[in-house]
């Protein structure tokens, strides 16, 4: 990556700042549409639009104080069929990326014409406190997020270390700038052809940019960690977890919304777990009880064993669950370490393989059960019993 | 204690078809016995075995599962039994994090001559799963 | 054939009584019912019980508890979808997901054989979200105390608030709830088939005395006029016209989860979830080019009158819509309006009876000759 950037202009905040550079660059046609947050006609919450109309652009946000849909769910539903003709820039939050980069290796989006744009995010707010009062909602992000307190935002972007640039095209850098400023800095040679032809020379050092989120992520690792260690003592054990999910209603909610749940047809709404009654009544007479609809924990241990190798904590699962489980938070945990298990973080970069794609002959040894050749219970017991017998 | 003595754990054994259940078939062959409450599992490679074919029976009324496939370098598919390890890590470290006993789950490559093995990794973990007791979750109502 | 019986506990006590004697004197193999569960931080779901001391005075089920966390008429097609049930197996639910039950029977995804369904007069339930909160246990002394009166709690759901089918169509027995002011110590059983009463009959540890009068009494009728009128004024606020939808679903997240949690909903793969939803970047370049903008994800409108045209005939209002929408969209106001009129249209009422077919499954050669121009 280039370690030098450009600064643009922002005597007027951020989000104007960076709505005016777009629309220079959908007026240069360097890029013919843009998928950007959009608030929605009645005002009370942020759609993605793909727009190439600039009027339409009024009502854009890059930063909106919430996010209804992962941005990624959006460019995946937009190139899931193949790269399209128009260059699109999408403008998304570090989390969506991510997440657009794991559906791009997991063949559900495909990135070649389209631009991921992402800005340094202070996080978002939960959704069910948004739209409470949208109004009030919408003031108490942008003051927040001036001063990056993240009191107010979502539990996992509260202890979010991902904030910044992920291996986007073009990222706005907000931290670290001079008043009054923002970086534009490339992150792929498709971005930098970008700023080439917005006529952006790379002079600008960013050095105080990336201090400063070096800075705010080493605060945000520990906040992580420190999370992490609480939730663990919560969620510990069949007592602890089955607490957690004790509410849980099977709508599938957090399935449904997570990005990188990807599938059409969940394994867990599929034929396989539909049984006849009498299965239902065998299990329930074996335990006294049978919640129904069965398999809550199966499904929720089971996702996770499909999709937290790829999960980007995005919290959009946290947002939709109806019963404010915080799923979230306990799938980041997952996250994270099963993603450490294998060297792996989700959305790091398109060149890293997917943990359960490829595999290395000489690893993992910790899961293989040894086999001491002198175990021969079976025989010893045997020749008891035969001694006793005897 | 007594208790613990007379627990008859429920063992799930999943064999790939080639060489796991070829270990069985093996010991069948020289008349060697494992324990029967271990119930064989047959899948076609372990390759292919869905996670979820080990987090279910751990749910629903199993004390244990194990898993057997080829020796590395052995598979009949060339790699099935690294995508499994692959798998194999991915729910212990799930299930490691969650607390819930990831030692319920037991990985050893056993080949189809390998009968002794077949029968001393079902009698070992028999063994380990009667000392670990009774699988918390499979008596809870509300999973 | 008994048709009532009085018993001198509370209706509470009375149902568990009755549900634990039916399992205990093997007459049933199982009891599908609403119950805590976790370690007691205020979960509630439907169990499927087959050990009676779950109704025991400390037992986890909670068989009239004003909660609904899932629409049980889909719990008891899962439950017999792939065949009926072999054994006996009693049911307590809501009348509106005894209606749904009953729809989904007509489509061929749930038996009734073998199912005791028990049902009762329903004084709503309260929002998921009370549920989440651990805020349920103590509304439920007003909320028993407003049955009694035969008025509703005002942190019911608006729409049970707005719902006039609450006196149970089909159940073999109803708890009478509603407008029973001696609810603590008489529990007052209808019973209203057959079945319901060779049940009941000779069961130990449940006696009463015959019941005498009616249960569509004062308090059922008054209730359902104040639900009526309620209903009006809720259908008055739907935004109506495409600028009005277009505001009301702006917030959609497309998350489906109203179709999701939607009983009546039964595919197992809906078709705004189907590769035919899914198009080719150059369909939304094409789009783009005419409209100068779209959003993305595709078809919030789309979905939302689809599956009005696909549910609205059998939708029994019972809520879950509104109640899972992350959004807080009032799904099942729009629903139950849309439905009024389309069951309206063809003498339609769901979940009244089995053997009437849902009308897009049947034709009249006279009939709906307004719709022809």
């Amino acid at each position: 990556m280039n370690n030098k950037g450009a600064i643009l202009p922002a005597e007027d905040g951020v989000e104007s700042a960076v709505i005016g550079w777009l629309k220079e660059a959908l007026s240069k046609k360097v890029f013919d549409a843009l998928l950007i947050p959009v608030e929605v006609p009645a005002g009370d919450s942020f759609a993605y639009l793909l727009l190439r109309n600039p009027a339409l652009l009024e009502n854009a946000s890059p930063l909106p104080p919430v996010m209804p849909v992962q941005g990624a769910k959006a460019i995946s539903r937009l190139t899931m069929r193949g790269n399209g003709s128009k260059r699109v820039a999408a403008i998304v939050r570090p989390c969506e990326a991510r997440a657009a980069i794991e559906l791009t290796k997991l063949e559900q989006a495909h990135l070649d014409n389209l631009w991921l744009i992402t800005v340094d995010c202070p996080g978002v707010l939960p959704l069910s406190d948004y739209l409470e009062d949208p109004v009030a909602g919408a003031a108490r992000f942008a003051e927040a997020s001036q001063r990056w307190d993240r009191a107010p935002m979502r539990p996992v972007c509260q202890i979010c270390h991902h904030f910044s640039m992920p291996a986007s095209d073009l990222h706005i850098g907000t931290l670290g700038s001079a008043e009054g400023t923002v970086f534009v800095i490339p992150g792929s040679p498709k971005g930098e052809r970008v700023m080439e032809n917005l006529g952006m020379p790379l002079d600008a050092a960013l050095d105080d940019w990336a201090a400063r989120v070096k800075e705010m992520e080493e605060v945000q690792r520990e906040r992580r960690r420190q999370a992490h260690t609480d939730l663990k003592a919560g969620i510990a054990g069949p007592d602890g977890l089955l607490d957690v999910f004790s509410s849980c209603i099977n709508c599938h909610n957090c399935q449904r919304v997570c990005p990188v749940c990807y599938c059409r047809q969940c394994y867990f709404e599929s034929a396989a777990l539909k049984l006849p009654p009498e299965n239902y009544l065998a299990r329930a007479g074996r335990k006294g009880a049978l919640r129904f609809p069965p398999d809550t924990l199966l499904f929720h241990i089971g996702r996770a064993s499909h999709m937290v190798l790829s999960c980007v904590s995005c919290g959009t699962c946290e947002d939709a669950c109806p019963m404010s489980i915080p799923v979230a938070q306990v799938f980041s945990l997952l996250a994270d370490r099963a993603q450490e298990t294998f060297g792996y973080v989700a959305g790091r970069s398109l060149e890293d393989p997917l943990p359960l794609v490829a595999y290395e002959m000489d690893e993992l040894h910790q899961v293989e059960q040894p086999y001491v050749e002198t175990y021969h219970g079976l025989q010893i017991a045997d020749c008891e019993q035969e001694v006793q017998d005897a | 204690m007594s208790d613990k003595q007379e627990f008859e754990p429920r063992i799930i054994y999943i064999l790939c078809s080639w060489c796991g259940s070829g270990g069985g078939e093996t010991a069948a062959a020289h008349h060697l016995h494992y324990p029967e409450n271990v119930r064989p599992y047959r899948v076609n490679c372990t390759g292919a075995l869905p996670t979820v074919h080990i987090i279910r029976p751990l749910i629903e009324g199993a004390d244990g599962v194990a898993i057997s496939g080829c020796h590395p370098g052995d598979c009949h598919y060339n790699d099935g039994n690294f995508r499994a390890r692959r798998r194999v890590a991915l729910v212990k470290s799930i299930l490691d994090t969650l607390d819930l006993e990831p030692e319920r789950v037991w990985f050893r490559y056993v080949a189809h001559g390998e009968g002794r093995r077949f029968v001393d990794t079902a009698t070992e973990f028999n063994d380990h799963i009667k000392k670990l007791g009774p699988n918390p979750l499979k008596t809870r109502s509300d999973t | 054939m008994l048709e009532g019986l009085k018993i001198n506990k509370g209706a509470e006590e009375a149902v568990r009584d009755l549900l634990r004697s039916l399992l205990e004197s093997g007459r049933v193999s199982g009891v599908l019912a609403l119950g805590r569960t976790g370690g007691g931080n205020g979960g509630v779901a439907y169990s499927l019980f087959t050990d009676p001391d779950a109704f025991g005075a400390d037992g986890v089920a909670l068989p009239l508890l004003p909660f609904m966390p899932a629409n049980a008429g889909g719990l008891l097609s899962r439950l017999t979808l792939k065949g009926p049930l072999a054994e006996p197996v009693a049911v307590v639910v809501k009348p509106c997901e005894l209606r749904a039950f009953i729809e989904l029977v007509k489509r061929n995804q749930g038996s009734p054989d073998n199912l005791l369904l028990i049902s009762s007069t329903c004084g709503g339930v309260y929002p998921l979200e009370v549920g989440a909160n651990d805020a349920l246990e103590e509304r439920l002394p007003g909320y028993w105390e407003a049955v009694k009166q035969g008025e509703l709690d005002s942190d019911i759901r608006p729409t049970c608030r707005a719902c006039v089918h609450f006196v149970p169509d089909n159940a073999d027995i109803t708890v009478a709830l509603l407008g029973e002011a001696d609810l603590d110590t008489q529990c007052a059983l209808y019973l209203n088939t057959e079945k319901g009463s060779a049940f009941i009959e000779g069961l130990e540890d449940l006696q009463g005395t015959p019941l005498l009068g009616e249960l569509e009494a004062e308090p059922i009728q008054r209730s359902r006029d104040q639900r009526a009128a309620y209903r009006e004024e809720l259908f008055a606020g739907v935004e109506a016209g495409l600028e009005g939808l277009i505001r009301t679903f702006g917030r959609c997240i497309g998350c489906h989860a109203c179709k999701t949690v939607c009983p009546i909903c039964y595919c197992s793969l809906c078709y705004f979830d189907s590769q035919d939803c899914e198009y080719r970047p150059e369909v939304y370049e094409t789009e783009l080019e005419r409209k100068g903008g779209l959003r993305l994800p595709p078809n919030t409108i789309f979905f939302q009158l689809g599956r009005l045209a696909h549910v609205s005939v059998s939708c029994v209002g019972c809520g879950m819509c509104t109640d899972v929408c992350p959004a807080d969209i009032p799904l099942s106001t729009i629903f139950s309006k849309v439905g009024d009129s389309v069951q309206a249209l063809f003498d339609y009422q769901p979940g009244r009876d089995v053997t009437e077919e849902v009308p897009l499954m049947t034709f009249e050669e006279e009939e709906l000759v307004q719709v022809a121009t």
